[in-house]
């Protein structure tokens, strides 16, 4: 276990190396500079030289890179926002348990309900349960997040007053104002993941319970329930994959969905870093984005390990 | 056991019924600033900072104008009137000379009297290039300031220059004598308490969602504001903007969207109000220097193929007040007859053609603004190609970053660019900007003509209106001639807003002002 741990840290830590990289290049070949932003459509070229000499950004790329990474990696410093004038890591902190608490319930949804989903259908093939589950997997693929975050909005917020429009209420406000602030983003982040993983768990699960082991466990009697779950087992690595995958993949659709609820997160910090050429800020969040997707792997690969003890030897 | 059935499914829908319960909307309140005396306002986007003399952004512009003031104040109407100083000031002979007589019952929100130090102090570091004020340039006339006593300033300008009073409140505020080095940039910047006149005082910035402040109790115009407390939010997507104010969330938003504000006015409790803005234009930069634009007939012949009417209320539904020349139809300043010249006329868009070095037509590239910024610049380019087309004008569009494109503007990089400029809404600020040498955007046009420059000597020069009117004149006069810069119209400021809100008015300047609002 100490071997995959150490092993996959350490090509994490060259995936995250080069992520740094390709994002300074990156941010620094696109046109358009952060000075203009800042100093405005007025500004000289004598204030825009200034305040690339005074942000080190009249280097060359590679020595920025490794003056930052030196920052990063020696004192954990990632600097600070060229236009609000913060530290990165203040401003990441401040946004991160917004975007975490989001995309975790969302998690949450989607794996309840996409591993339901796709138990139910796959126990009852042919059957109208599993043609509801179905078109509710092609429904779920085929809806936009963001526009699925609108029409929530006009009808749960704006025509029945159900829950709030947009905004984010933290855990410190009561956990139920909390939950009226996620639910609708976590809900429109989560239906297309319900989607995919009731699709996976379910193909995986009819899959296993076609295996001649699950033949022999019935021949030999055994209750129905007790099939289920051992063939449930193996079908779940392929799920558990796709799940690690889809957290991943949810801070990035995250990017959307704060944006329709108007929720201040992290999502939404990137997206201003990008229109602002606020190249730390973006660096930071890209580079948390990968720290978050390597992370999620390595727990996918971890819970795997302990599900199926054909990796266990092997490792 | 019908009986139990029946209480079974009551029982389950009370279940449900206190599950929603705590979902009803009393409940949502406490998700959103907004109780009692509070007044929730929306702006669009991000705010940078709040420091006038850094502010780019108009919207924004509410936030300094909460807590900062200026000796003059250019109101929602467009008018000039006195703030800080008691009267408008008395100017020498040779224009070159301002005199200020200080209001003495203005206190800083930190309690400490105002005087003409504290002017002296603000415009001091304002000028100083080592502070590198982003708006130090419109103000740079100004060569000293001295205090002849507590309550009486002078300003000395190096030449006549009347506009920079209008310049002042988008770009400047008074601040107490020593503040910037007390506090820094940077407090200025995030957290401005206590170092304005203003009648709200900085109180939190929560990044990316909204900043407040509180009702400063010794304003100096006793009564206001009439609210407690001021929220303001960011919310950048139209769709939810609305919704916060349809839900009773907020009590004012900023830039509705065009294409749904007629129908939204008229929804229950809501009202709504647009204005002309008097320096808001949508601009097209013709770059002059460059081949088809070098031709003054062909310049002269895309602006006569453009059907601003149409445009005006079709494409931008009323928000868009045509105009040809760089001035407001509804201006003091606008002149008719210069309008007319390069307004629209298919026959004579196609006698200028024929007359100019291309008359079977040319290829153009229009770089124009991803982002919408007051109105979708795309909506009005897919137009524009259009109407071209019928002269023989074949248009390419290129669609660009805010920063690209007001980069490719600055260094004259385009052949011709569409985009909305907002200006303090006075007439000379887009003429100096875009039609004289020397200028940020002078080679947007690479306009640079001595009778241009001359008429506008002579208008800074000037303070009496008529003759000002008379000298703006032959200024539009000149750019019908010439047509070096194109003007499709001039934009609508326009808000939304709650019923339980009164004595809030629409400013022609488009910065939301809510010292007097009621809520």
């Amino acid at each position: 276990m100490f071997r995959l741990v150490a092993g996959r840290m350490l090509s994490s830590i060259g995936t995250l190396l080069f992520v740094g990289l390709a994002l300074f290049l990156l941010t620094r070949s696109g046109p358009g500079s952060p000075a203009r932003i800042v100093l405005g459509a007025d500004a000289t070229q004598q204030q825009i030289a200034q305040f690339e000499e005074s942000h080190g950004l009249d280097r060359p790329v590679l020595v920025q890179y490794g003056s930052w990474l030196a920052d990063v990696v020696l004192r954990g410093d990632f600097g600070k926002s060229f236009v609000t004038g913060r530290d990165v890591a203040v401003e990441i902190s401040a946004s991160l348990p917004v975007t975490l608490s989001i995309v975790l319930l969302a998690f949450l949804i989607a794996l309840v309900f996409g591993l339901a989903i796709g138990i139910a259908a796959a126990l009852n093939p042919g059957g109208v349960f599993d043609r509801l589950a179905r078109l509710g997997a092609v429904v779920g693929l085929s809806i936009p997040a963001f526009w699925l975050g609108i029409i929530l909005i006009r009808f749960i917020a704006v025509d029945l007053r159900l829950l709030p429009p947009g905004g984010y209420a933290p855990l410190s406000a009561g956990l139920m104002v909390h939950v009226q602030t996620i639910l609708m983003p976590a809900v429109s982040l989560a239906v297309y993941y319900i989607a995919v993983l009731a699709r996976m768990t379910q193909a995986s699960l009819q899959e296993a319970l076609r295996g001649d082991y699950v033949r022999t466990a019935r021949a030999m009697g055994l209750p129905s329930w007790k099939v289920v779950a051992y063939a449930l087992v193996n079908a779940l690595p392929p799920v558990i994959n796709l799940a690690a995958l889809s957290f991943g993949y949810m801070f990035g659709w995250a990017l959307i969905i704060e944006q329709v609820f108007n929720v201040p997160g992290l999502s939404r910090a990137l997206l201003n870093a990008i229109s602002q050429r606020d190249f730390l800020l973006l660096q930071g969040i890209v580079f948390l984005f990968t720290v978050i997707f390597v992370l999620a792997n390595l727990i996918a690969d971890l819970v795997n390990r302990t599900l199926d003890p054909r990796q266990r030897s092997t490792a | 056991m019908d009986h139990i059935q029946t209480d079974r499914r009551r029982l389950l829908a009370g279940g449900a019924a206190g599950a929603l319960a705590s979902f009803l909307p009393a409940s949502l309140l406490h998700a959103q600033p907004n109780d009692g005396k509070t007044l929730t306002i929306v702006l669009p986007s991000n705010p940078i900072t709040i420091d006038p003399i850094n502010q780019l952004n108009h919207d924004a512009m509410v936030l300094g104008q909460t807590v900062f003031e200026n000796l003059v104040e250019y109101d929602v109407d467009g008018v000039l009137r006195p703030q800080l100083a008691k009267a408008s000031p008395t100017i020498s002979a040779d224009k070159k000379t301002y005199v200020f007589e200080l209001r003495d019952d203005v206190t800083f929100q930190n309690g400490k009297k105002m005087t003409a130090e504290d002017v002296k102090y603000s415009f001091d570091y304002l000028l100083d290039p080592g502070n590198k004020a982003a708006r130090r340039s419109l103000f740079t006339r100004i060569t000293k300031v001295t205090v002849l006593a507590p309550d009486k300033v002078q300003f000395d300008l190096s030449e006549p220059y009347g506009p920079w009073l209008y310049f002042l409140t988008k770009y400047m505020g008074i601040f107490p004598a020593g503040s910037r080095k007390e506090h820094g940039d940077d407090y200025f910047k995030s957290r401005p308490a206590g170092v304005g006149t203003g009648f709200g005082i900085f109180e939190e910035w929560k990044p990316n969602d909204y900043i407040s402040f509180k009702k400063n109790p010794n304003y100096w115009q006793k009564g206001l504001p009439h609210w407690d407390r001021l929220v303001v939010k960011m919310i950048p997507e139209d769709a939810t903007r609305v919704a916060y104010l349809l839900t009773n969330q907020v009590d004012i938003i900023s830039a509705p969207p065009p294409r749904e504000f007629n129908r939204l006015k008229t929804m229950p409790g809501v009202t709504g109000g647009s204005r002309p803005t008097l320096g808001g234009a949508l601009l097209m930069y013709t770059n002059t220097l460059k081949p088809p634009l070098d031709d003054v007939n062909f310049r002269k012949a895309i602006s006569c193929a453009i059907d601003r009417k149409t445009i005006g209320e079709k494409v931008y539904y009323g928000l868009l007040e045509p105009s040809a020349v760089p001035a407001p139809s509804r201006g003091w300043w606008y002149n008719a007859e210069a309008d007319k010249e390069l307004g629209f006329n298919l026959d004579r868009a196609k006698e200028f053609l024929a007359k100019s070095k291309y008359p079977n037509g040319a290829e153009l590239d229009i770089s124009i603004q991803a982002e919408p910024y007051l109105l979708d610049t795309k909506d009005a380019a897919i137009f524009v190609q259009a109407q071209l087309a019928k002269i023989g004008v074949k248009v390419n569009l290129k669609v660009y970053e805010f920063s690209v494109l007001i980069q490719q503007a600055i260094r004259g990089e385009h052949q011709m660019a569409l985009q909305v400029f907002m200006s303090p809404g006075e007439p000379s600020y887009i003429i100096q900007v875009c039609l004289t040498p020397d200028q940020v955007l002078s080679k947007s046009t690479g306009y640079n003509n001595p009778e241009m420059n001359a008429l506008l000597a002579a208008a800074f020069a000037e303070t009496e209106q008529e003759k000002l009117k008379d000298i703006y004149g032959k200024i539009q006069t000149l750019a019908a001639r010439d047509a070096p810069l194109g003007v499709l119209g001039y934009v609508h400021a326009s808000n939304l807003w709650r019923d339980t809100v009164k004595d809030f008015k629409v400013n022609q300047g488009l910065t939301m002002f809510v010292g007097e609002t009621k809520v």
